[in-house]
């Protein structure tokens, strides 16, 4: 997107008020109560897309979006990362940071508040932050990918413009790492409490 | 959740013919510990079976046939040339273990698409890969082409699928391409994610981009009669 690189903040690449941005907007104001409790419980039995729910679903990306920021600004300030590894934390952590912004402006003053981290080892040596940072990305695929049907059409593609960047980072660190970039046919998703859990176990304190 | 049952559905309709074992085999030990849990407790056997057999073309909007099977002429593409490019040995080193394993999920994805679609598939065109087959420096610089084009496609239609099972499997595949992009520009050694958003292409974009490849020589027909094949 031009967004957040440029002036005006335009989401995912809808450039006019649809999108993230007009969609959430929309119901920023009879959602004001929605916060952090109900967070976690998306993904299970999801009544049909609505504007209401993409927020909600929103709201959970965030979290993810504030993990990965925190993750990658701990792991270029601590874990001492150089070369390609280093290449590589520097331009998700721009892409994280546009996402982040992203979603923050679409969900407006609903947005939930930066929580907090503790990441312990993993953003202290290159090892564990390259360990750390394919399991995170591979959640940032599957967490959108798990929310894709319960999505408005229009909020869904601008997820959709999203979730193949976490991919690429997902591929990319993995074939640092001397992994498999790509081990599934298709990627499985994940539901909003197995997200939850995985962002728990890597370092969110919510 | 729906969506997951669709989606282990559509993977059973690949798995049928074992074409996932065959990526599974060379993946399997890269999966994490987490995940590879997550695969086995998920109770994806039981849903597997309870759900299968439930997308058929014979349920899915005109719409919906019509994207799948433009989908599955960019796979057809894919595969074709991975699997061509495999046999001409023109890869070595790791590119040449990356484009066994993509080709193997191309082929996957090719029959998962055919087996849904059933007789209302198109059948597989005529290709002319123009030589980038045959060696590997523009082998890999097409396979960056091909895959970017495959994440922009998906994404332009994903949104416009009716059917749920559909819409989670094809969101579940694009991210598969984004993936396949990211490793072929590792390989090419160029910037596996060059933008914070990935932008949606058109299908009269695709179109045009793919006829400028010439790849193509012979359309694809409708109506296909062909039994589903094994090979890419």
């Amino acid at each position: 997107m031009a967004g957040v690189e440029g002036d005006g903040v335009k989401v995912g690449g809808v450039s006019s008020r649809s999108g993230l941005i007009g969609g959430a907007a929309a119901v920023v104001g009879a959602l004001a109560f929605s916060r952090v409790g109900r967070l976690f419980e998306i993904g299970e039995a999801l009544a049909a897309p609505s504007k209401g729910q993409d927020i909600r679903i929103l709201q959970l990306v965030l979290q993810l979006e504030y993990t990965q920021v925190a993750f990658y600004e701990q792991a270029l300030a601590q874990a001492g990362l150089s070369g390609e590894l280093r290449d590589f934390a520097q331009t998700a952590l721009g892409h994280e940071r546009a996402h982040l912004a992203a979603i923050k402006s679409a969900l407006g003053p609903t947005a939930n508040a930066k929580p907090g981290f503790d990441f312990g080892e993993k953003t202290k040596s290159a090892d564990r932050f390259r360990k750390a940072a394919i399991e995170l990305e591979d959640i940032a695929v599957a967490g959108y990918n798990g929310q894709a049907a319960n999505l408005t059409k229009q909020t869904l593609a601008a997820a959709a413009e999203i979730v193949s960047v976490e991919a690429r980072h997902a591929a990319w660190v993995r074939a640092i790492a001397g992994e498999i970039a790509a081990p599934e046919p298709i990627d499985t998703p994940m539901t909003a409490k197995q997200v939850a859990d995985g962002l728990h176990e890597i370092g969110l304190r919510a | 959740m729906e969506g997951e049952a669709g989606f282990y559905e559509f993977l059973a309709a690949v798995d049928r013919d074992g074409a996932i074992a065959e990526t599974k085999a060379v993946a399997e030990a890269s999966l994490s510990r987490r995940r590879l849990l997550a695969l086995v407790t998920g109770g994806a056997g039981a849903l597997l079976l309870s759900r299968v057999g439930e997308a058929r073309a014979a349920s899915l909007s005109k719409s919906d046939v019509s994207i799948l099977n433009y989908a599955l002429v960019l796979e057809y593409l894919q595969s074709s040339f991975y699997t061509e490019a495999e046999r001409n040995g023109a890869l070595s080193g790791e590119t040449a273990k990356a484009a066994r394993i993509v080709g193997a999920v191309e082929r996957a994805h090719v029959k998962a698409f055919r087996k849904l679609l059933g007789l209302q598939a198109v059948k597989r065109p005529t290709f002319n890969f123009q030589g980038t087959t045959e060696q590997q420096e523009p082998f890999l610089k097409t396979a960056v082409a091909f895959e970017d084009l495959a994440v922009a496609a998906y994404k332009g239609q994903a949104p416009k699928l009716q059917s749920k099972p559909v819409l989670v499997a094809a969101v579940g595949i694009h991210s598969v391409e984004a993936r396949h992009a990211a490793w072929m520009r590792e390989l090419f050694g160029i910037t596996p994610a060059v933008r914070a958003f990935d932008k949606p292409a058109s299908r009269a974009r695709i179109d045009e981009i793919v006829a400028s490849t010439h790849f193509i020589v012979k359309a694809p027909k409708m109506k296909s009669r062909e039994k589903p094949k094994s090979t890419g």
